[in-house]
């Protein structure tokens, strides 16, 4: 069937493709090799592929991921590499341990850079699921751990890590807010009570019931 | 493969009466003329290894058969690298036994292919089975695991599964996990329960409808930040090592940034390498990720691991068939069991939308293969007909299928309006490789967890329990292993096992230059031995093949 060619640029490559296609699809069509930068090929849930692009006749650049953008005419893409980066935000799984009622003095310990955020909005516009990152990074800073909720489809791309210039990594402080409450604050009633069967013995399996039939 | 044209097809759909399919008269030609597992031609007997003898798909014979990539020589001047227990795969599986055997104080190497994180782990949208319901039991949950598993699945690891997984639930939530809840607040509230297929009880736990995503992002986290975890990325396995009794005691891995080897002894080995989608068995597209390519599946095979109800495998029957960008993705059987219609080019129903899903598959297939599928931009599928439902149940959209909207705007669908296309897509290995409950292999020093073990889904893998897998058993390979290494690496590793390995495929008249494993997608335009001469800093930098530079 015949469809009409348009022309990107990946990395500085000129590649002829069709609109219907992904700029993934469109390296694979060309015969590029494509080792990393790769992942759920479309799901759009494993931030591997991510990509700056710039439409023709637009003088924004914008992040995006390669496997949920289509070609178009002139699109310029060029893929960000994932940096060994130096994670300055480390933190110990018992950090959250002790003290709840103290648990901004650790949020901040641990990100001390979030009461400095400049409301620049970059981490807004550098988030390809559209999440509300600086509210979620507001609600934080202020000890409020509701900010877990603006991180909900977050899939930890570093897209606003690296836009922001204050170096808050607002997705790993939503992360880190968004376990902190489940890890110290999560307690289901009915798994509360089923772990209590089983480690007490009252439930067990037989494995030898003759019949697994309903 | 040609179609119905997607214009002229939409327009029978809305002029169809939507009467209900003629029964299929002979369930078993249909499934031996169309369905992958059954077809004609679609497997064959394995000539060598432990399972020598066993029915597999052609493709993963290919491939399970392959020499070695590999010889002494190209190990010359590689580092060797020391450590208790080596960690191959950065899905669900791999982390969850890195940080146990972390945690029991194992020194601990986690090597994964692409980027840690990027696995089927983190696409699985369904959920986790575990039973905390008031009315359910881990009996119930043992029983109906071993029942949809047509009974062939081994008791002692369903029995493992079932009555481990509250407490898997439980370090989940130490991690940071979260569940979604049905009544109450965190503390003290009940947990949301889905009822899969096949299951007698609800007992899938979840998280809104990316429950992979919560867990790997968690998960990836604690991996990342534990200090006593050595993480390579892309860094994918090539050989196992091995020692004159054939035991495992290392692995060969090649760092794909730095160009060159690397050998890892160690005293255990976990493989946590994930499924097979990505070799595309009878040419299906797949619901999995890139680096699914049985590498883990084909090197515990070449080192005599033994293997399980390997023709086994679930082709799931609405998988995207339209965009392309798309394809193979996942709809989940909830569009069906809502009451969505599956109709051909002809505005025809054909099958019983809740049919067997083997049945569901072939019927597909079969209407697509005799031109009465649909096509667009090259695409070949049928409709499911979401707005026809929405119309006899207005809502059921919005309120039991949100994936499936979220899904259907990605590829530029409105759902309520436009049917979706859709063909059977390749989603998971049920067998694999033989493990007792710790995941130790019939090799010594070789341990494996995750959807490349066998055992736990019988036949047929229930929605929910391939998550609650990764976590039990990966957890209890990590424990193992960090208990049971030995400090001190074997004094004499290499590639012993290679020589009878090359011995056998000779006697069988295979070919000695098919290598594998495969390591990336055909489409990936990767040949290892085009890498290979990167080494040693003759090419450093990345130069495209083919196409051209910007002037």
């Amino acid at each position: 069937m015949q469809t009409s060619q348009v022309r990107i640029t990946v990395n500085g490559c000129v590649i002829d493709t069709e609109p219907t296609r992904s700029i993934l699809e469109a390296m694979i069509d060309a015969g590029e090799t494509l080792i990393d930068g790769v992942g759920c090929m479309g799901q759009g849930v494993c931030g591997s592929c991510r990509v700056l692009v710039r439409r023709q006749g637009e003088s924004e650049v914008l992040s995006a991921l390669a496997c949920e953008t289509r070609a178009c005419e002139g699109l310029q893409v060029a893929f960000l590499d994932h940096l060994p980066m130096h994670r300055h935000h480390v933190y110990a799984m018992d950090d959250w341990n002790g003290d709840s009622w103290r648990i901004l003095e650790r949020i901040n310990a641990t990100f001390p850079e979030a009461q400095h955020c400049r409301h620049c909005g970059g981490c807004d516009s550098a988030c390809p699921k559209h999440l509300q990152v600086h509210k979620g990074v507001m609600l934080a800073a202020a000890g409020d751990l509701s900010a877990a909720e603006c991180f909900d489809e977050c899939i930890m791309c570093d897209l606003c890590t690296i836009a922001c210039p204050e170096l808050i990594s607002p997705n790993h402080l939503g992360l880190y807010v968004r376990r902190l409450s489940t890890a110290i604050g999560f307690r289901p009633a009915d798994l509360v009570l089923r772990l209590h069967q089983i480690e007490r013995g009252e439930m067990v399996i037989d494995q030898d019931v003759a019949s697994t039939q309903p | 493969m040609t179609g119905i044209d997607h214009r002229l097809a939409l327009e029978r759909l809305l002029a169809s009466d939507h009467a209900a399919p003629n029964p299929i008269d002979d369930i078993e030609a249909l499934l031996k003329a169309h369905h992958p597992d059954y077809r004609e031609g679609s497997l064959v007997s394995l000539a060598v290894g432990a399972n020598r003898g066993s029915e597999c798909p052609t493709a993963l014979a290919a491939s399970l058969q392959s020499n070695a990539r590999i010889e002494d020589a190209d190990l010359a001047g590689a580092p060797v690298v020391d450590t208790e227990v080596l960690i191959i795969g950065g899905g669900g599986a791999g982390c969850a036994a890195a940080l146990t055997a972390a945690e029991a104080g194992g020194r601990v190497i986690l090597a994964t292919k692409l980027r840690i994180g990027d696995s089927n782990t983190v696409m699985a949208e369904g959920g986790i089975q575990a039973a905390v319901g008031e009315d359910d039991s881990i009996q119930r949950h043992f029983e109906d695991t071993l029942r949809a598993g047509h009974g062939c699945a081994d008791r002692r690891l369903v029995a493992c599964l079932a009555s481990s997984a509250p407490d898997s639930i439980r370090w989940l939530i130490d991690r940071g996990m979260r569940f979604d809840l049905a009544e109450g607040g965190a503390i003290g509230g009940k947990l949301l329960r889905k009822k899969p297929g096949g299951a007698t009880r609800a007992r899938i736990l979840s998280f809104k409808d990316y429950t992979g995503l919560e867990m790997m992002r968690v998960l990836r986290e604690a991996v990342e930040l534990d200090e006593r975890i050595r993480l390579w990325n892309r860094c994918p396995l090539v050989e196992l090592l091995s020692d004159e009794a054939g035991h495992c005691v290392g692995a060969v891995l090649y760092d794909l940034a730095l160009h060159r080897f690397v050998l890892v002894r160690a005293s255990c080995v976990i493989l946590a390498t994930g499924g097979v989608g990505r070799l595309h068995l009878n040419d299906f597209p797949t619901s999995n990720h890139y680096g699914a390519t049985a590498d883990g599946l084909v090197l515990a095979y070449r080192i005599g691991a033994a293997l399980r109800e390997l023709d086994s495998f679930q082709y799931h029957p609405t998988g995207i068939a339209w965009p392309s960008f798309r394809l193979g993705g996942l709809i989940s059987e909830a569009a069906r069991s809502a009451g969505a219609h599956l109709l051909n080019g002809l505005g025809e129903r054909f099958v019983d939308e809740l049919a067997a899903r083997d049945v569901v598959s072939a019927a597909i297939l079969r209407e697509c293969a005799e031109g009465r599928g649909i096509e667009r931009e090259g695409m070949v599928g049928v409709f499911l007909d979401i707005p026809e439902l929405e119309r006899r149940q207005p809502g059921t959209l919005a309120q039991r299928l949100i994936s499936l909207g979220h899904l259907a705007r990605q590829c530029g669908i409105d759902p309520s309006r436009e049917p979706m296309m859709v063909r059977p897509t390749l989603h998971y290995q049920n067998g694999g490789v033989v493990i007792d409950e710790n995941g130790t292999t019939s090799v010594p020093g070789l341990y494996c967890t995750g959807e490349l073990s066998g055992g736990i889904h019988g036949r047929n893998r229930m929605m929910g329990n391939a998550l609650q897998e990764i976590i039990t058993f990966g957890r209890r390979a990590g424990l193992h292993a960090a208990r049971s290494a030995s400090r001190h690496p074997a004094p004499k590793v290499g590639l012993f096992h290679l020589q009878g390995w090359r011995r056998q495929l000779v006697a069988a008249g295979m070919p000695l230059d098919r290598f594998g494993p495969d390591l990336f997608p055909r489409y990936a335009n990767f040949d290892f031995g085009d890498e290979l001469a990167l080494r040693g800093g003759k090419r450093t930098t990345y130069a495209p093949k083919r196409a051209r530079r910007v002037e």
